[in-house]
This record gives structure tokens, C-alpha cells and sequence, in this order.
């Protein structure tokens, strides 16, 4: 059965890391349409502090600990606790496990959209972050119901993001700061769910290119 | 991971511009002027308009055929356009409008009519106190005259009644223009020409009428039409000028009559025995009225209408050109030739970067507030060691309910201007634009709590919303009660007050909590006048450039040219409309309609008046703008009680500003005048004694 061992895979939260640093002025663009363009700043923020603080030998649960903990006590805005209480959500899922399997994976993930799902009081199809995370968690899980391997689910899982992502294209903005837009935030793709399905992806390829298989 | 191209961005805030006013509701004629006169490609006009490339093409190709585009009639509004501009620069006139001159098959008095009305629709403005003389012109300009988009007008009538059976007298006129409107009538009860001198002062002096003439020194706009003397012109038919040897030998030097006044041919008032008997506006208050409009065309009236030019009577003429030309030829002058051709305006280079004071734009937030922190040190000091957290030297005492601000950076002196005594206790700030983290909020809580509690006010936001909420928690859990004020002050934003944001409002709502909890009342009434406050505060901003974050120095989104976003927030979001670019007036006009709607204030009712900045407006655009405020605040009957104009609730560098009103009572009015000494906020105590 496909899993990947906890211990010692800190390094895929660096990853996730590079790659919000690397989307940073792409993330701020994109926020700058409709919101205040200051998403990939704050984000690249969050996310490039907790890879200075990896110090490489943390298990997966203790790097998405650290970085919970710098988005919800140093970051503000309200990306900070969303995604601070995604993470943390995440972390506690795989606390003291030792492998993390294709079930362990989407509870993780689960967990994860419980948490900003309490602390948001945003719903599907409001153009936020759940647009990307809502449509990933269901195809990941529908992608294992169907028979098909961790690696294909987390392939599934990452479309489906990414297909959310585009969907937030043509949705009217319900929560934050571009629902005061109304119609006006129609053509634009959410920032939020850009970045989460830019975390959800690089997610799933870290966690695919280090299965093992025993 | 590229930005996916999406065809649905592309058409973006253009597309819903509608049509300027100058071409009514004609796109093909937009499309024709947009190709012809300023010379702009096929697809820069379907992105203007928001059609498709190939419907530019047919729109062109129908402007061609219908004749829209037409070598005579261009050379004919051209030679309109050119005496317009002779005779502006010429008789010094603020505005004129000639219509080309169209050779009959309309009388002419309906194209001034219709001519007039257009004129005056621009022109009018909600506020207004309109005087109305009478005459065909006039009469017709009313009856052209349609609008719903004026509020608070009154229409005086200038000119005492007459009783021939015309269809233009005073009366007439004042009751149309009213009706056209939707104004208050002021009617002048009373005949145009009485039988005596007596008989006159007697009638001023009875109060209906001498009320009615007051309002004649209130005027800020005139419509008059302009009379000739000839035998068969509307005065005698009027019967303002009765036949007769008498009168005719009195007024011989007089070439024309406007207002009730006979004037010469240089515009100085002719004396008979009319003017002891007249009762209506006189020539000195007709002087003192800023905007005086004249409707009249027709070659018979050159000399009258001259005489009224020079005797600057009217500033403002709308004619046609066989009658501009006229006025021209007589005064000596040449009629300018058309001379067709372009006049270019170099456009500004589009800022790419801006240019600002910076070191390291990450550490801008931390060296910014390392220096407000020393400049403001009378004032305040950080709580743990971090300025992220700072705290009053003369604000959290035992037993007073402390008050805790905050928000993102970038908008200040938001929000750490109003540490002080008397209104905030306490300061948590983030960074550009994004709401602290829950640590500083709590740091800020501690250290304000005096044992009374602790009142939370923010700007509602989500991401403060949660910060604010998560540090709230934590200071519970610790024994320290916290109450939780979101202020929604800005009316754009959304038209239920809960879902509204926080703007410029904040200041005043600060200022009304910082009061309360100065004087020692409990959190429950220090968080219920903060409520208070926060349900009667409107405010609406207008942004004409957008900000630049430290970070990219670039501008945030762009505002076209000739483009303002109304109902802009204070973090760079573009705000509610895209809308043309108007004047300080029409913009200050906008905005007071929209607050005045939410508010619904009753005649004599008070508003203290927070005229702000957004960052790069000078003050001397934020007084134009309060002058109008105040104008239409008047006409309104509602009192500015007090004012403040300055930054006090930034975004950056955004070029606008924000017009906030806080409806008041004497509660409220009381807490705004609390003495308060903070940076950004200082109110001196009364002197007593």
C-alpha cells in the first residue's frame, strides 16, 4: 500500500514554501484586481519565514506545525488564521503517526477544511479559498472509492483544485473584502483559492514523489 | 505555475463605462466621434464601448450612410463651436453655447428651447436657489426640460406678474422650470408694474411678498430671456411696456429689457417712470447672483443681447449662430474663421513605478513605527518591547474602561494617531494593509485594562474580524471582560450597516468611545455609545489614482484618465463604480446624495463634517470639496456643528479623499467635544472661569 513515513519529511513543507515565494507577485496581481493585492506579499511573508525556521529534521506534522504557528501569530490579515487553522488542522490529523496512508491523507486533508470552514463563515461557490479545497477533498476521495492508488488520487485531487480555481473565474464574491464589489468581482479569479490550489498541488506532488510502496 | 489567460478579465471595468453625456445615448455617434476627432483605432473604440471590433466597423459604416459623418454639418457646428468661443473670450462669459444656425424647418425658439434645456440640465445643480425671468425662450427651455436627478432646488420667480394673455409670463415660466424640476415654486405675488410709488413700497412691505423678495438675494443661478424694443417684440405684447408717447420718449435710449430693466445700448439702466413703480429683482441683486444664464437668439435681438453682454448682465449665453455672429459683427469683431484641424494633448507617461522614500520595502512597516514611536513619544510607548503594540503614557488608569484600536498599516495616522488621552488606550498594529495578529492585540488589551474591561474597535474586515476575535478569546480567558465594536461607516460598501466597511468613520467613532470611557462610564455604555457613534456616522470615498504598496511600487490598478472609482475603500480595493471624472462639485454632489439617502437628516438637524484625504489629495481640493458639502448641506437645512478637514484615515498614496458625516445629538456632540490630546486628535478643554 502507497504512504509516506512522517518522520523526516519536514522538507515538503519547505517545498510548499518555495513554491508561495515563487507565486508571490503572480498571487499579488491577481489579489490587486479585485482585493487589496497584498495576498502573495503576505503569504510569500508566512511562508518564507517558516522555511528560514525549518531546521530540516522535522517530521511533516511538526513542519506544518511551525508553519501554522507563524500564519496565525505573525502574519494578520485574514489569510494569517485561515490558513494558520488549515495547517494546524492538518498537523494535529497526523500527530504521532507514523506512516501517513492513502486514508491518513484525506483525513488530513479533511481536517484541514474543518478548520477553515469553522473559522471562515464562507460557503461554496462564495469565491474563496473552498472553491479550490472544497472540489480537492472530493475527488480525492472519490478517486480512492473508484479503486485508483494514492498517487492517482493525489493527481485527481490537484486537477480538481485547480479546476475550482478557474471556476472562481466567473463566481460573484460573497465573503471578504471583494464582496463589496458585488458584480463587479465576476472575471476575476480569487486570489484565496489561487494560492490554495497552488498549496493543495505542490502538496500532492511532494507527497507523491516521496510514496513508498511496501 | 503561469497566470492562466482568461478572455472573461479582459474586458474589465471598461466595458461598463456608459456613454458621455455629450453624445446622449449615441453610439453612433461616440463610435464616429472616437474614429474621426480623436483619431482612435477600431479596437481601442469596441474596448471604450465595449463592443466587439466588428461592430465598431458597422457602427462607422452607418454613421457614414445616415450622414452622421458629414463634411457640411461639421463645417456647420465647427463655425457654431468657433463664435461660441469669440464670444466667451470676448464678453468674458463663464460658459456659451451656440447651436448651429439651421435654416428654418424648426422655429428657432424651439431649437433655443431645446438648446437651453441642455445647457441648464448641466448646468443645475441639487442645492440650488434658481431665479426665473420670463419670455418665449425661457417658457421654451422649461418645456424642454426634464430631469429626477435633482434634490433640494427652489425656483423664485424675479419678476412680478403680468396679466396679458401670453403663455410666457413670469408666472408661467417660474411654475414650469419648477415643474421641470421637481423644485420648490417661490411664486412673486405681486403685479410686475403697481400704479404708484406708494403703492409699491406698500406691497414690498406686506409679508408674503416681502418674504418672496428675500429670496431673490439667495439666488445662485438666473435663467433670463432677453427683449428687444422694436415695436412688435414679446415686451409689448407682454404688458410690461404699455404703448404710449409718454413711455416711448422715456425709454427711447433704451435698446433692449432684461430682468424688468431697460437697458442702453451700452448696458447702463435706462431711468423712466417705470422703475419707482417695478417690483421684482433689481440690477444690483441681479449682479450679485454668480451664474447668470441668458436664453435668446434671433438676429432682432443683437442690439438687446449686446447690450446685456456689455453691460455684463448675463455670464452665461446660449444662442444661435446667425445671432452670435451678429452680436460679433457688431462689436466690431471678425467672424473666426472654421478651421478645421486637431488639437492634440500630450498624454502623461503612464507611472510604472512609483517613486517613494524607502530603505528595505519589507522592514518599511518596522521603520516607520520606529519612528512614529520617538515622534510620538510624549504620547505613547510600546507595550512589550515591540511596536507592534503600544500603549497611552495618559490613558489606562484603574477603574476606566480602556479602549483598544487597530488595523493594518498604511492608513495613517490610523491608527496609532489616536493614542492618547481621552481616546484610544491602546494600539495593535499589522502590516501594510493586513490586520495584526492576535499576539499585539492582546498586548494591547493587557496593558489597556484598567479592571473596567476593555472595548475591541476595528474596521470590519474579515481578517480583523478574526484577529481581533482569537485575541478577544485569549484576554477572556485571562479576566479581562472585552467588548467588540466593528465600525461600518462606509455607505458604498454595502446597503446593510452590519456588512459595511470601516473607513475614515473610524476617527469619530474613536472619538465618541475614547469620551465615554473618559468619563468613567461602564464598558456596557462606553460599547453602546461606541454603537451609537458607528449607526449614525456615513462616509463615501472617491479615488482618482490608485495606491502603490511599498512592496511593488507599483500602482495597485488602474483608473483611466478620464475615469474616478467611487466608493473606494481604504486599502486599495477599487471601490464600487468606475465612473467618468467629474468636477469637485458634481463629485461632492455624488457623494452628498448618496449620504444624505442613507442618513435622511430633517431641516435643522446637526452633523459634525470629517473632509479626509487618502493620501495624496492636498487640502486646498479637500476644502473645494467642503465648500460644496456645506452648500448643499444649507439648501438642505441640515448644520455643520463641527468640522474637521486633513489625513486622518489614509490608503498610501491614493490620490482622493472621503467625505464622512456623524448625524448628531447632544450625546454625541458632547463626546466629540471631550477634550482628547493624542498625535493626530486634539480637542482643548473649555476654558473655565
Amino acid at each position: 500500500m502507497e504512504r509516506i513515513a512522517n518522520a523526516g519529511n519536514g522538507g515538503l513543507v519547505a517545498e510548499l514554501a518555495a513554491v508561495i515565494v515563487e507565486n508571490k507577485a503572480w498571487l499579488s496581481e491577481i489579489d490587486g484586481k479585485i482585493g487589496d493585492g497584498d495576498h502573495g506579499v503576505n503569504m510569500a511573508k508566512g511562508f518564507g519565514r517558516t522555511a528560514e525556521r525549518l531546521e530540516g529534521g522535522e517530521s511533516l506534522a511538526e513542519a506544518l506545525s511551525v508553519l501554522s504557528d507563524v500564519l496565525m501569530s505573525e502574519i494578520g490579515g485574514s489569510m494569517g488564521p485561515l490558513y494558520g487553522m488549515m495547517f494546524s488542522g492538518m498537523a494535529e490529523a497526523i500527530e504521532g503517526a507514523e506512516e501517513i496512508d492513502a486514508e491518513d491523507f484525506g483525513a488530513m486533508l479533511q481536517a484541514g477544511l474543518d478548520e477553515v470552514r469553522d473559522i471562515g463563515s464562507a460557503e461554496p461557490g462564495d469565491k474563496t479559498l473552498l472553491d479550490a479545497y472544497v472540489p480537492a477533498v472530493d475527488a480525492y476521495g472519490k478517486a480512492l472509492a473508484a479503486g485508483s492508488g494514492m498517487s492517482a488520487a493525489l493527481e485527481a485531487m490537484c486537477a480538481a483544485a485547480e479546476a475550482g480555481r478557474d471556476a472562481t473565474i466567473d463566481m460573484v464574491a460573497k465573503v471578504g473584502r471583494a464582496a463589496r464589489l458585488g458584480e463587479r468581482s465576476r472575471g476575476v479569479q480569487d486570489a484565496g483559492a489561487t494560492s490554495c490550489a497552488l498549496i493543495l498541488c505542490a502538496l500532492a506532488k511532494g507527497t507523491a514523489s516521496r510514496l513508498s510502496d511496501a | 505555475m503561469p497566470p492562466r489567460s482568461s478572455s472573461g478579465s479582459a474586458r474589465g471595468a471598461d466595458a461598463g463605462a456608459g456613454v458621455p453625456l455629450r453624445f446622449g445615448d449615441d453610439l453612433l455617434l461616440w463610435a464616429s466621434w472616437l474614429y474621426y476627432e480623436e483619431g482612435m483605432t477600431q479596437s481601442d473604440i469596441a474596448r471604450i464601448i465595449g463592443v466587439s471590433r466588428a461592430s465598431v466597423i458597422s457602427y462607422l459604416a452607418d454613421a457614414r450612410t445616415r450622414g452622421i459623418v458629414n463634411i457640411s454639418i461639421e463645417t456647420n457646428r465647427l463655425r457654431a463651436l468657433s463664435v461660441a468661443r469669440s464670444l466667451s473670450e470676448h464678453f468674458g462669459l463663464k460658459d456659451c453655447l451656440v447651436i448651429p444656425s439651421t435654416g428654418g424647418e424648426r422655429p428657432l425658439v424651439e431649437s433655443l428651447g431645446a438648446a437651453g434645456a441642455q445647457a441648464l440640465r448641466a448646468l443645475f445643480r441639487s442645492g440650488d436657489t434658481i431665479g426665473v425671468g420670463w419670455g418665449r425662450s425661457v417658457l421654451a427651455a422649461a418645456k424642454a426640460l426634464s430631469t429626477e436627478a435633482l434634490q433640494d432646488i427652489r425656483v423664485v420667480q424675479v419678476t412680478g406678474s403680468t396679466s396679458a394673455h401670453v403663455p410666457y409670463t413670469p408666472a408661467a415660466c417660474a411654475t414650469a422650470m419648477a415643474a421641470a424640476i421637481g423644485a420648490e415654486c417661490i411664486p412673486l405675488s405681486a403685479p410686475a408694474i403697481v400704479s404708484t410709488p406708494e403703492l409699491r413700497d406698500l406691497l414690498c412691505r406686506e409679508s408674503p411678498v416681502r418674504e418672496q423678495l428675500a429670496c431673490l438675494a439667495e439666488l445662485n443661478r438666473i435663467v433670463l430671456g432677453i427683449a428687444s424694443m422694436r415695436p412688435s417684440s414679446t415686451l409689448h405684447a407682454s404688458g410690461l411696456l404699455k404703448d404710449g408717447p409718454m413711455f416711448r420718449d422715456a425709454y427711447a435710449g433704451a435698446v433692449g429689457e432684461i430682468a424688468g430693466h431697460f437697458v442702453d445700448a451700452r448696458g447702463l439702466p435706462v431711468s423712466g417712470p417705470l422703475e419707482a413703480r417695478m417690483i421684482g429683482i433689481t440690477l444690483e441683486d441681479l449682479a450679485r447672483v454668480p451664474q447668470r444664464i441668458a436664453i435668446a437668439g434671433g438676429v432682432d435681438k443683437v442690439p438687446a443681447i449686446l447690450a446685456a453682454l456689455r453691460g455684463g448682465h448675463a455670464n452665461v449665453l446660449v444662442t444661435d449662430a446667425a445671432t452670435g455672429a451678429g452680436i460679433l459683427h457688431a462689436e466690431g469683431l471678425s467672424v473666426p474663421q472654421v478651421r478645421p484641424g486637431q488639437e492634440t494633448v500630450a498624454g502623461l507617461p503612464v507611472r510604472t513605478r512609483v517613486k517613494k522614500f524607502l530603505n528595505a520595502p519589507d522592514e518599511a512597516v518596522d521603520e516607520a513605527l520606529e519612528g512614529a514611536v520617538a515622534d510620538y513619544a510624549g504620547f505613547l510607548r510600546p507595550v512589550r518591547g515591540s511596536n507592534r503594540a503600544l500603549v497611552a503614557l495618559d490613558g489606562p488608569r484603574p477603574g476606566k474602561v480602556g479602549v483598544v484600536i487597530g488595523g493594518g498599516a498604511g492608513h495613517d495616522p490610523c491608527f496609532l494617531g489616536y493614542v492618547g488621552r481621552g481616546m484610544a488606550d491602546a494600539v495593535a498594529i499589522g502590516n501594510v494593509f493586513a490586520s495584526p495578529p492576535p499576539g499585539p492585540i492582546l498586548d494591547a488589551t493587557r496593558a489597556a485594562d484598567g479592571g473596567a474591561g476593555v472595548l475591541h474597535l476595528f474596521g470590519n474586515y474579515s481578517g480583523d474580524v478574526m484577529n481581533f476575535e482569537m485575541a478577544a478569546e485569549m484576554a477572556d480567558s485571562g479576566g479581562i471582560a472585552v467588548r467588540t465594536l466593528v465600525t461600518t461607516d462606509d455607505v458604498a460598501s454595502a446597503g446593510e450597516r452590519q456588512a459595511r466597511r470601516g473607513v475614515a468613520g473610524n476617527v469619530l467613532v474613536f472619538k465618541a468611545a475614547g469620551a465615554a470611557a473618559d468619563r468613567m462610564l461602564p464598558l456596557v455604555e462606553v460599547a453602546a455609545l461606541a454603537r451609537k457613534a458607528n449607526d449614525r456616522s456615513y462616509t463615501i470615498g472617491v479615488a482618482l489614482e490608485p495606491c502603490s504598496l511599498p512592496e511593488t511600487q507599483r500602482p495597485l490598478f488602474a483608473i483611466g484618465a478620464g475615469e474616478m472609482e467611487v466608493g473606494v475603500g481604504i486599502h486599495g480595493e477599487p471601490g464600487v463604480a468606475r465612473q467618468a471624472l467629474e468636477n469637485a462639485d458634481d463629485t461632492a454632489d455624488l457623494v452628498v446624495d448618496r449620504i444624505l439617502t442613507a442618513m435622511d437628516p430633517k431641516q435643522g438637524d446637526e452633523v459634525a463634517l470629517l473632509l479626509n484625504s487618502l493620501g495624496a489629495t492636498p487640502l486646498m481640493e479637500l476644502h473645494i470639496i467642503g465648500r460644496r458639502v456645506r452648500q448643499r448641506l444649507k439648501a438642505r437645512g441640515v448644520v455643520v456643528a463641527r468640522s474637521w478637514a486633513g489625513h486622518y484615515c489614509t490608503s498610501l498614496d491614493m490620490v482622493g479623499m472621503s467625505v464622512t458625516m456623524m448625524h448628531l445629538d447632544a450625546e454625541l456632540k458632547g463626546l466629540l467635544d471631550h477634550p482628547c490630546h493624542t498625535p493626530a486628535f486634539r480637542v482643548a478643554p473649555v476654558a473655565t472661569g
